[in-house]
């Protein structure tokens, strides 16, 4: 059964844990990444690659203003349509103003989970356009009528045999598990809606304030496509997207392919500073940048810049235990699931209780803080975090009561033992009483051991005087 | 509401500029340094002669599944190219003597003196388009199965190309047919990518190599996907094939 995006976060948690097939296909896929991507930070100097991509982001992030300002005017005098949007709604506005004056019927898209988050797909077909995610992983996840499940890698949720069924129902392919018989299919199918659209529309990994350039990561080049071949391309980009120069945005290229993938570099990069230029072969007529806020300035002001140096390269993902075991559906509505989903979608959320639960979703192990490339401190933001939502009393009255309980008994040794002397002998059954019946709703309660710690230690110690004397 | 660009502009910038100017350290961590060195540290390593770049550029670009030739000089190197495309001719079933076309860039945008005079006169038909939102010319230019670009700039740690759009060079030459071939000088092979941003920035001429193109892009290797269980599959959507004609361009 597949994970209801909508419901709310312990069914999606059940949901996912009790679909077999999502699971085995995760496992199969993070595993490798985790391997691919220690080997490929085996090969270099992974500590300064980490300081230096770090402190470029942080140097970005603190002159925010300013550098936007300075990629504005450049990419005006490129020759680009620059527009602000202060939330989704403002941002899809602008796309639906842009295709109506350009009558566009047909949308070509490369892998954007900025465009999840404002649900542009949806606003641009309940206007009558078509849209085709031309990513492979997108192209899946959009003919199966789902959502990604991971900002990289849309459909690791899927195994290749479900795949195979879905282009089978869909597209008409022949039955096969070659994954290079079904890519030959999706490029097929494709080809033919990349040379017809009339209009591109892609995300925005860096955008460069020094030069006015929007730069694209792909390894397919459905990003070279979608930006070079209509007539209208429009990139989104988070207001948080902004670089200094081409040193440092070549600089997080590198950081995050190679932390996303373990490749030196993504198969493309592509940089563009505006429409072609006259006597140009190809590329778009028009180019449109829009600078999204969307939550982002708010994420600022509430005390969680360090979730904005974010690059984006999944490694946090791909490390989580426990996104391993629920994968990324089972974060709910939002493009952006694993640790840095966790803190980002309550945080790009109004209302930060409408993600309450994310903060939750971790065990708190730090393999997320080992990895990022930016060294963002994710545990301890995922803690602040869940301090904001239990001191708004978001969290159930009984397990405060618990907690309550809980530190009463833990300060003193008299009820300490003799609560834990009951434990023993109810054993399981001290689960079903409450508080603990609460607490334990969502959670396994580990089995208490027969014959207590503090007995124990009191034969051992009596044991070794005894031997000693 | 209506919506106004500049309005939200303002509001999102006002509001930006009021909280860093607020008293507290908006990181965490706040032993991190705040400036980063202007010219970062290279990432990947390749070092020696031009010969000695050429071989790591080239081992580096078939460890990513494309494939290189080192040759002698242009000429050599243009001999290879139209003998490359006659025999993938005959390989993708084209009937004797008869050679599909190849999506080219403008001669006077490849690098190799005299080479035009020598493509002209191999047989093979090398398809300049003009301007691919002409419908007839797009749909001549999507029938190519070979493509044929130069390149600005290699780097031999990583074996990426650069490319940049322009008059006779199209971005689709590069990016639409099923092999793309590429004619390297040894000249343009630096060691890495932060080499050779440092050289274009200390000649003042990496602000402006930038913006003069509508679009530059970095090409390392073959298109790929891994999307199905991580199954590596080449060819998704750019070439499947990357072929580089690597030429000794010393005089």
């Amino acid at each position: 059964m597949a994970v209801d995006v909508g419901a709310p976060y312990a069914t999606r948690v059940r949901q996912a844990l009790a679909d077999d097939g999502m699971r085995t296909a995760l496992d199969r896929a993070t595993g490798h990444l985790k391997e691919r991507r220690d080997r490929a930070m085996a090969e270099i100097d992974e500590r300064r690659l980490r300081d230096e991509a770090g402190a470029v982001r942080r140097y970005a992030i603190e002159r925010l203003p300013d550098l936007l300002e300075q990629l504005e005017a450049n990419l005006i005098a490129n020759g680009c349509h620059v527009h602000w949007a202060r939330d989704a709604a403002e941002a899809v506005g602008v796309v639906l103003e842009i295709a109506r004056e350009h009558e566009v019927g047909d949308v070509v898209k490369s892998k954007s989970m900025v465009t999840e988050e404002i649900g542009l797909n949806e606003a641009l077909e309940r206007s009558g356009i078509d849209v085709v995610e031309t990513d492979l992983g997108e192209f899946i996840v959009q003919l199966a009528g789902e959502s990604p499940s991971h900002i990289l890698a849309p459909v690791i949720h899927k195994r290749v045999e479900d795949i195979a069924e879905i282009f089978r129902i869909r597209l008409n392919t022949p039955r096969t598990t070659s994954p290079a018989a079904l890519c030959a299919a999706a490029r097929r199918e494709l080809r033919n809606e990349f040379l017809v659209a009339d209009m591109g529309i892609s995300g925005c990994n860096f955008a460069i304030a020094e030069t006015g350039t929007i730069c694209v990561i792909t390894n397919e080049g459905n990003g070279r496509m979608v930006t070079s071949l209509p007539r209208v391309y429009v990139a989104i980009a988070g207001i948080e997207k902004v670089v200094r120069s081409a040193e440092d945005a070549v600089l997080l290229w590198q950081a995050a392919t190679r932390n996303a993938t373990g490749q030196n570099v993504s198969v493309y990069f592509s940089m563009s500073s505006g429409p072609r230029r006259r006597g140009d072969t190809d590329g778009p007529e028009e180019m449109h940048v829009i600078l999204l806020d969307n939550g982002r300035s708010r994420i600022l002001e509430r005390g969680y810049a360090d979730a904005a140096l974010c690059i984006r390269c999944g490694a946090c993902i791909d490390i989580c235990p426990v996104y391993r075991e629920i994968g990324g559906h089972a974060y709910g509505r939002t493009p952006y699931s694993g640790p840095i989903g966790a803190v980002l979608t309550p945080l790009l959320d109004y209302d930060i209780h409408a993600a309450r639960d994310l903060p939750f979703a971790s065990s708190l192990c730090g393999a997320c803080r080992d990895v990022c490339p930016v060294k963002i401190d994710l545990p301890r933001l995922l803690l602040d975090l869940r301090s904001v939502v239990v001191e708004r009393g978001a969290s159930p009255v009984g397990e405060r009561a618990a907690i309550r309980a809980y530190s009463t008994v833990m300060r003193r040794p008299a009820p300490y033992r003799a609560l834990a002397r009951l434990a023993g002998w109810l054993g399981p059954l001290a689960g079903l009483l409450p508080p603990l019946s609460t607490w334990k709703r969502d959670r396994g309660l580990p089995r208490f051991a027969a014959r207590r710690f503090g007995a124990l230690w009191r034969e051992r110690v009596r044991d070794e005087e005894g031997a000693a004397g | 509401m209506t919506y106004d660009s500049t309005e939200a502009r303002g509001a999102i910038l006002a509001r930006l500029r009021h909280t860093l100017a607020g008293p507290r350290p908006i990181f965490r961590d706040r032993s991190e340094p705040s400036a980063p060195p202007t010219v970062p540290t290279a990432v990947t390593r390749a070092d020696g002669d031009r010969r000695s770049l050429a071989k790591q550029f080239g081992a580096q670009l078939a460890e990513i599944s494309g494939s290189y030739e080192i040759l002698e000089d242009a000429a050599e190197a243009g001999e290879r190219l139209v003998q490359l495309v006659k025999e993938w001719s005959a390989e993708m079933g084209a009937g004797a003597g008869e050679v599909p076309e190849v999506l080219s860039w403008a001669a006077r945008a490849l690098p190799g003196e005299n080479l035009a005079g020598f493509l002209e006169e191999s047989g093979i038909s090398f398809f300049v388009p003009e301007d691919l939102h002409d419908e007839s010319t797009r749909a001549r230019a999507a029938r190519a199965k070979v493509g044929l670009t130069g390149a600005d700039a290699a780097f031999a740690s990583t074996g990426s190309i650069v490319v940049a759009s322009g008059r006779g060079r199209s971005r689709a030459a590069s990016l639409l047919p099923l092999r793309h071939l590429v004619l390297l000088p040894m000249s343009r092979i630096y060691p890495t990518f932060e080499d050779w941003l440092h050289t274009l920035r200390q000649d003042q001429a990496l602000g402006s190599y930038l913006r003069v193109s509508g679009q530059i892009v970095f090409i390392t290797g073959p298109s790929k996907s891994a999307d199905i269980e991580l199954n590596i599959t080449l060819g998704v959507h750019g070439p499947r094939a990357v072929h580089a004609l690597i030429f000794d361009d010393a005089w």
